[in-house]
């Protein structure tokens, strides 16, 4: 077992961690640095609930072994706006009733906020295609498809 | 049995110990698997690796990261041919203006491959030596007649493409042997080509049965003068059509030729495979596949 340090951009802020180099992100995310507002749903990258953002990128953080990120920008679920001051894609969830049992929406979130960095108004096909990695047992997608569009469209 | 040689069992998050290097340059790697004498693994998006190595399927005693080595990375146009370095990844092979234009079939089977996620992570290097006879990058490969550049201690070479498959699963690479790179032909202006899916899901699903076509009318009105053919899912490996390009070649493409032509298709896989269980379904299904292909190529 050998420990790494890897140091890293994480929400924005620097970060240096001391892991074996056999984690994954996700653990890493979870156990050690207590950020577990990233779910594990498959652990073998099928479901989307661990989607963090790499240097922008939505990845299934269950398939990135920790010295991947060394050097690199990840941002969480925990960095998309604050209690006091919702993200609009959070807000916009919420008012179209896109959040069930909430398990899929920390990773539902992150890639659509991707989505909409690179392409602030998507069609309804960009949009699905841009959540076509998550699955979601509880809404049927069609108010998360919604949400997201309205955002979309409000930019 | 497997579980007693992963030291560390630990809530279905067990990933054995292992070293991780991250080497620079090109020789550099090629030294370390050649030293690790078969006990090192490569890695780039690991996708695929990081279940394997969950599994238990894989207790490699060191993994070697290619993604940080530049020329692996590159995606180039050079005196007519298109080279694709090995750790390239699906969405940059999808989104690529350059591959866009001169290797459309490619980045089009690329933007099919799993998800935004996956496609952000894996590459075309491991799309091509897992060899999974369902790998939706090698029958557009196929057509354009790639070329792979695999180096080592030993030095380098290209094959064609089509010769790295020893069978499903199955590759000629030797443990110390590294794909870096997979070029082909800037294709003629005037090429046509598509690349058609079957999969139970829209996304996130393996590909059933896939079609890759290129083909190219010529001057003698409405007549096929070049065509290419590679299926895939169908075969353990990976094969063009020969038989039935030389059968549409210099022929006008009619609806009844394409039906005769989709028969010799389903009749070449069959030869390969055998009748199995599923030929009943799979024959009409690859014939109107084919078929689908063929439409969309001549009607770009």
């Amino acid at each position: 077992m050998k420990e790494v340090t890897i140091k890293f951009t994480l929400n924005g802020r620097r970060a240096k961690v001391d892991v074996p180099s056999h984690w994954t992100l996700l653990r890493l995310l979870r156990e050690k640095l207590g950020l577990t507002g990233t779910k594990e749903g498959c652990g073998i990258g099928e479901c989307g609930a661990c989607t963090v953002l790499l240097d922008g990128m939505p990845v299934n953080a269950c398939l990135v072994l920790v010295p991947k990120i060394e050097g690199r920008e990840v941002e969480t679920i925990e960095g998309l706006g604050s209690r006091e001051s919702l993200h609009p894609l959070q807000k916009s969830f919420i008012d179209h009733g896109a959040v069930q049992c909430g398990f899929c929406t920390p990773g539902i979130l992150m890639s659509s906020r991707a989505l909409l960095e690179n392409n602030p108004h998507p069609s309804r096909e960009e949009v699905k295609e841009a959540i076509s990695g998550h699955l979601c047992r509880c809404t049927g997608y069609q108010q998360i498809i919604e949400a997201i569009e309205a955002v979309g469209r409000k930019a | 049995m497997r579980f007693a040689l992963c030291p560390l069992r630990f809530n279905n998050m067990i990933i054995p110990p292992f070293d991780y290097k991250i080497p620079k340059a090109l020789d550099e790697a090629c030294r370390l698997l050649w030293q690790a004498d078969g006990k090192a693994k490569i890695i780039a998006g690991g996708t695929d690796l990081v279940i394997g190595l969950r599994n238990g399927d894989l207790y490699p005693q060191s993994l070697i990261d290619i993604t940080k080595i530049e020329e692996l990375r590159k995606i180039e146009e050079k005196n007519g041919t298109v080279s694709i370095g090995a750790a390239v990844t699906h969405s940059e092979i999808a989104s690529s203006p350059l591959l866009r234009k001169f290797g459309k079939i490619l980045s089009e089977a690329a933007s099919e491959i799993g998800s935004p996620q996956i496609r952000n992570l894996g590459t075309i290097g491991w799309n091509i030596i897992n060899a999974s006879p369902a790998a939706d990058t090698i029958p557009p490969l196929m057509v354009l007649d790639a070329m792979a550049k695999v180096v080592s201690k030993e030095g380098e070479k290209e094959v064609p493409l089509g010769q790295l498959f020893k069978g499903a699963y199955q590759t000629s690479l030797k443990p110390y042997e590294i794909l870096v790179q997979i070029k082909f032909q800037k294709p003629p202006s005037d090429m046509k080509s598509s690349f058609v899916r079957l999969a139970r899901r829209e996304a996130m699903a393996i590909a059933r049965m896939s079609v890759a076509i290129a083909l190219r009318m010529g001057q003698k009105k409405g007549l096929t003068e070049d065509i290419r053919i590679s299926l895939g899912a169908v075969t353990p490996t990976p094969q063009r059509m020969s038989d039935v390009e030389a059968y549409l070649k210099g022929k006008y493409p009619d609806e009844e030729l394409l039906k005769m032509a989709s028969k010799k298709v389903s009749e070449a896989v069959i030869r390969r495979t055998g009748i199995r269980p599923s030929t009943s379904y799979k024959r009409p299904v690859v014939e109107a596949l084919f078929i689908r292909a063929m439409r969309k190529a001549l009607e770009e």
